[in-house]
């Protein structure tokens, strides 16, 4: 605040007299801040008692002058609820044993199998270091950390960018490379071994890991004055066990959609752990357009992603912001998601059939759409930018081709999931 | 204005952004041509070739040496328009130009042109300037400033677009904020030229900057900034390597960043007692 000092007051009135008049507005100058800080609140509810997570997350960002910056992420999330074994439902009460092998869990007649040992709490870690190189390149890298009582990640990534044709072309190429470990409760199952009785560890093995390496290749070209495209190619590839260690399939009669009777002594009905491929390369290529209107924007993308175990997606996103005032936004999202089903995604395996080489009944790799439509708002306070998003998700899925066999054809064998997202942001520097 | 002036307008409107900006290089061009000392058709020749017999002033040039008067009596004598003729003993050279350092000035040509300066001993009453043979006006140190607010003041009148006036370093913004909220200003770094030590969010008024990132001499390994006080002919001791202050208008800014120069040691303790907004770089 300027005080009313003697030469303020002298200074103030020599200016008048030299321009005329002066402004009726004070100056208003603050340091930019260095630190920047982004924090989240989301929580992720799926209907029928299915997952709950709530997640907490705070990045911030310290610029070390113009061209250097670096940033750090913590995120703390838990996870409850249930969710799909994979198993179909029965006439019956179908008797499960938990995956640490010590308990089981029962599901009644008709009802969908649905696992609920899960309780987790992941904690996860990233650092990123940014910097120029001269007027038009700069570069990334960073490393990234997670942890889950039976998961571990590690990851290191890098980007080059570099501005072309007076800053209207900009490429970017980038690299990431991650090792996963699981250390599966109760230990990793045997592909495609049958669920054995409570106690009974024979079908498990220890600890497995995984291998995924990323590439992406993007230009950034703005259009026209108020149009950016942008355009990305990825080829990603993963090594190692990719399977769901907690995913079963239920193997019925052929013709009555009946459970099999499980291994001797088991007490159980036949249900096999899924069994993935060791290794999955996926590509995609992304393309979005930004407009910027007088007052308002919006953002349109598509992803077509193909990968060798036949899933193949098209996910189309759009963005509408609505400055409504200068300090606050609305801004209304909608997504569309299809993607067809891997070679080897089964409903249920048939009791008189050979066993495929893989099989799993995991419905993020069935046959499957799903939507989102969103509502997000934001406003610009004096001490930062608070935002606030609400989402409602909607996926359906298709059971494999012939799998409604019998008593299944009279269940939703791969039943819809509906759920919530709401998030609270806050952005500010200090 | 011998450094790059730009003035940047968020609009739609083109004809308006043509319009402000044809004014801002019109206006900037015509106050350097009037008032440079560098040109022999302007008003500090037209001073110069008085020789010591009255020259009468017109309205602008009466307002600009009232104000350099403001500021004489103000610093207490230390800021003084007719301290031109120093440039004489001290040769100031961009840094990254001159590699070697300059000299330090001959004690006895200081002596010489210090007999030269004093505002005391010019007569001036409205419009008639009684300026003694061999002093020189100098209205380098408030000039640019002086453009910037008239080339702002003008930009307000004709639309609330926000517009940001900046001639070197010297700014002002005015109309409605821009798209991201706040202008946002780099204060030169004084180790690395061309980049920027610290960032300030500028939402109304003016940020002038004094310092020696680029005009400065070396004596003895040490900088010497340009900033001269008047009645000793050197800098004051102590000063800082870059004072950057925000002000209403960029005529005060710059008059509160060149007074805190000329305070030396005590420019952070002047700048507080004031009561600004300043950025202080040593």
């Amino acid at each position: 605040m300027q005080l009313n000092t003697s030469l303020g007051a002298a200074l103030a009135a020599a200016t008048c007299g030299l321009l005329g008049a002066l402004p009726a507005a004070p100056a208003r100058a603050d340091e930019a801040s260095p630190w920047q800080f982004d924090t989240a609140l989301l929580y992720w509810g799926e209907g029928d008692g299915r997952v709950q997570d709530l997640s907490v997350t705070a990045a911030v960002r310290r610029a070390l002058d113009e061209d250097r910056s670096f940033s750090l992420a913590a995120t703390v999330d838990t996870l409850t609820g249930a969710s799909p074994s994979g198993a179909v439902p029965s006439a019956g009460v179908q008797t499960f044993t938990r995956p640490s092998g010590k308990g089981s869990y029962q599901i009644a007649a008709g009802d969908a199998p649905l696992d609920d040992s899960f309780k987790d709490t992941r904690v996860a870690l990233s650092a990123a270091w940014r910097q120029s190189l001269g007027d038009s390149m700069r570069w990334e890298a960073g490393a990234s950390a997670s942890h889950e009582y039976d998961y571990q990640h590690l990851g290191v990534n890098a980007r080059l960018e570099r501005d072309f044709n007076l800053r209207n072309t900009t490429v970017q190429l980038g690299a990431a490379y991650g090792k996963e470990d699981l250390k599966p409760v109760g230990g990793a199952p045997i592909g495609l071994a049958a669920m054995l009785g409570t106690g009974d560890a024979r079908n498990k093995l220890g600890s497995e890991s995984k291998d995924v390496f990323d590439v992406l290749l993007g230009v950034t070209q703005v259009l026209t004055r108020r149009s950016v495209l942008e355009v990305a190619y990825s080829y990603g590839k993963s090594d190692g066990y990719l399977t769901d260690p907690y995913k079963l399939l239920s193997v019925v009669d052929p013709v009555s959609g009946a459970p099999v009777a499980g291994p001797a002594g088991s007490g159980r009905n036949l249900y096999r752990f899924e069994k993935r491929p060791d290794s999955r390369t996926k590509q995609s290529l992304y393309a979005e357009w930004r407009h910027a209107f007088d007052r308002d924007s919006f953002a349109l993308s598509y992803r077509l992603m193909d990968d060798d175990w036949g899933v193949r997606s098209n996910t189309v996103d759009a963005r509408y912001r609505w400055n409504r005032t200068a300090n606050d936004y609305i801004e209304p999202h909608l997504r569309w998601y299809q993607q067809g089903a891997a070679d080897f995604y089964r409903t249920a395996l048939f009791s008189n059939a050979a066993l495929p080489a893989f099989a799993s009944a995991d419905a993020r790799l069935a046959d499957s759409d799903a939507y989102t439509v969103g509502l997000k708002y934001g406003r610009r306070l004096s001490s930062g930018e608070f935002s606030m998003r609400l989402e409602y998700y909607r996926q359906t899925a298709k059971a494999s081709p012939g799998a409604a066999v019998g008593a299944l054809a009279g269940y939703d064998l791969v039943p819809p999931l509906s759920a919530v997202l709401v998030q609270f942001g806050y952005k500010f520097s200090l | 204005m011998a450094s790059p002036c730009e003035l940047l307008c968020e609009t739609a409107d083109a004809a308006l952004a043509r319009r402000l900006a044809d004014f801002a290089s019109a206006e900037a061009l015509r106050i350097e041509h009037k008032f440079s000392r560098y040109r022999d058709d302007g008003v500090v020749q037209a001073m110069l070739a008085a020789r010591g017999r009255p020259f009468e002033a017109d309205e602008e040039t009466s307002r600009l040496l009232d104000f350099g008067a403001a500021l004489w009596s103000l610093s207490e004598g230390r800021f003084d328009l007719t301290s031109g003729v120093l440039r004489h003993a001290w040769r100031f050279g961009s840094s990254a130009a001159t590699g070697a350092p300059a000299p330090a000035p001959e004690p006895r040509q200081l002596a010489a042109l210090l007999a030269r300066i004093g505002w005391q001993r010019v007569r001036w009453q409205r419009p008639m300037l009684l300026l003694p043979e061999g002093m020189e006006i100098d209205f380098g140190g408030i000039g640019k400033e002086y453009a910037v607010d008239r080339v702002a003041d003008w930009c307000a009148q004709q639309s609330g677009a926000p517009v940001l006036v900046n001639f070197g370093g010297d700014l002002r913004c005015v109309g409605a904020l821009p798209a991201g909220g706040c202008w946002r200003v780099g204060i030169e770094s004084v180790q690395q030229s061309g980049t920027a030590a610290r960032h300030v969010e500028l939402r109304s008024g003016a940020l002038a900057t004094s310092g020696d990132a680029r005009r400065h001499v070396e004596i003895d390994g040490r900088r010497v900034g340009h900033l001269l006080d008047a009645r000793t002919g050197w800098p004051a001791p102590g000063t800082p390597r870059s004072v950057t202050v925000a002000a209403a208008t960029c005529s005060q800014a710059g008059s509160y960043s060149t007074l805190a120069m000329l305070q030396g040691e005590r420019a952070e303790a002047f700048l507080e007692a004031e009561g600004v907004r300043y950025w202080c770089l040593r």
